[in-house]
């Protein structure tokens, strides 16, 4: 566990070093950009950084911890307790337990939370990342298939596109007014995508301009950063209603996952 | 102490709009907004009226609504106190081309600083359109309040949200326009 711990400090620090070295000033298209920042880490660490973090989550999930003793191999994320291959295609979705509409991030809190006894507020965020990468990383490159069927998950879509349209704040933002209005453009160097397009595909994902993985929270909390409001909190409602609302319709788009943890600018 | 005297009514004039106004935000969507915690909502419930015009019409206005909504936006509006609508382009430039500022090179092309994005149109050699009072109260508005020109556009109103003083928009208007403002002199930046 510490080596693991060392080896991913090392080789993000390497990363780092790497794509300071070689950023260049004049335009480069960001997926062949990411394709030869991936390609060089393959090279010279010979494994991915997302790769470090989901063996970081592995762990995590195997081990016995928390006040009961138990490790996370029967959380059931959907499709039985323990069944990991392609869990992550059909979140956000119902769960008779806890009676809500989970994605992957606060299905995991919730087994932490039931199975191992942790108390919400001992949970750590590196943590749920870590295992996050991991779970994910058993839907790599699959089909996405968020179909909206029981009352709660239809709800909760419903929500998640009003939220998709509510503009507010001193700049009047929405998602929407980019990701919908300019699909297919670029704001700076970043192509803008719809849901419809595959938007949210990608995550979680190691995105090496910032050295740090994101999961799909830590990115819709980045988007609303950068319009000037202040993201809500971890695990709550808002993410779930606007992560449901963009799978959903990458699933009507036909759109598969990219490799997971994805590898992004 | 005074200053707060003088909000009071702004306050309860904006309490009176919000509740005459158009609402977008239903029961449900408030329970859900306020489970993202106080930072959050704080802003979401705090939308007003024209926002959620735009947010209900998703962002197309329907005929009816085109009109009022463009004349309630010009009246909002504001000057700056010497009255000049174009200031020091130097300064427009470092406002122009700042992240943390105006951004507008983000969605605009033009700038010889920066390579700009195509989310807005591109802005290149836009001092060919001369420094005449109607040129200099065109481009001054659109940068205070781009809703009384596009409604719901994506475009921020820097003015209206308080995001620049009219005194910075006009520097922005001057290095727009100026001719001798590095925008019109030297070649724009592009991808």
């Amino acid at each position: 566990m510490r080596n693991r711990s060392l080896w991913i400090g090392f080789l993000l620090a390497l990363g780092l070093g790497l794509s300071i070295a070689l950023t260049q000033p004049q335009e480069v298209d960001p997926y062949k950009e990411a394709e030869r920042q991936r390609e060089l880490f393959r090279q010279t660490a010979g494994i991915l950084p997302g790769e470090l973090y989901a063996a970081q989550g592995e762990e995590l999930f195997t081990q016995k911890r928390g006040s009961k003793n138990a490790s996370l191999e029967a959380c059931d994320f959907g499709l039985g307790p323990g069944k990991l291959e392609g869990a992550l295609t059909q979140l956000p979705r119902y769960f008779a337990d806890t009676r809500r509409v989970e994605d992957l991030e606060t299905r995991i809190v919730s087994c932490m939370v039931r199975l191992q006894g942790f108390k919400p507020e001992e949970i750590k965020r590196d943590e749920v990342k870590a295992l996050t990468a991991y779970v994910a990383s058993k839907s790599s490159e699959m089909p996405i298939n968020v179909v909206p069927k029981t009352s709660q998950e239809i709800a909760m879509y419903n929500l998640g596109r009003e939220l998709w349209y509510h503009r507010a704040g001193n700049r009047d933002m929405n998602c929407a007014i980019c990701h919908d209005a300019y699909a297919g453009g670029k704001v700076r160097l970043s192509p803008v995508r719809s849901p419809r397009q595959g938007l949210s595909n990608e995550w979680p994902a190691y995105r090496f301009e910032a050295d740090k993985l994101y999961t799909l929270q830590d990115r819709i909390a980045f988007c609303y950063e950068s319009i000037g409001i202040a993201p809500p909190e971890f695990y709550s409602e808002p993410y779930i209603a606007l992560s449901i609302y963009m799978l959903a319709e990458a699933t009507k788009g036909k759109h598969k996952f990219t490799e997971l943890p994805g590898f992004t600018r | 102490m005074r200053r707060i005297y003088l909000l009071i009514p702004l306050v309860l004039l904006g309490l009176a709009l919000g509740q005459t106004g158009p609402s977008y935000i239903d029961a449900e969507l408030q329970r859900l907004i306020q489970a993202g915690g106080q930072n959050y909502s704080n802003i979401l419930l705090k939308q007003a009226p024209d926002q959620a015009l735009c947010s209900i019409h998703r962002n197309k206005l329907p005929a009816e609504v085109l009109g009022p909504f463009i004349e309630a936006q010009r009246q909002t509006i504001k000057y700056p106190a010497d009255g000049k609508l174009m200031g020091d382009w130097r300064q427009g430039d470092a406002i122009f081309n700042t992240l943390a500022r105006g951004n507008c090179f983000s969605c605009h092309v033009g700038s010889p600083r920066n390579i700009g994005g195509n989310v807005g149109p591109s802005l290149e050699k836009y001092g060919q359109r001369g420094t005449s009072e109607a040129v200099q109260k065109y481009t001054y508005e659109v940068i205070y309040n781009v809703w009384a020109y596009f409604p719901c556009t994506v475009m921020y109103r820097f003015g209206h949200g308080g995001l620049l003083k009219p005194e910075e928009i006009a520097h922005v208007v001057a290095y727009l326009l100026d001719p001798a403002s590095d925008f019109n002199t030297k070649p724009a930046l592009k991808r």
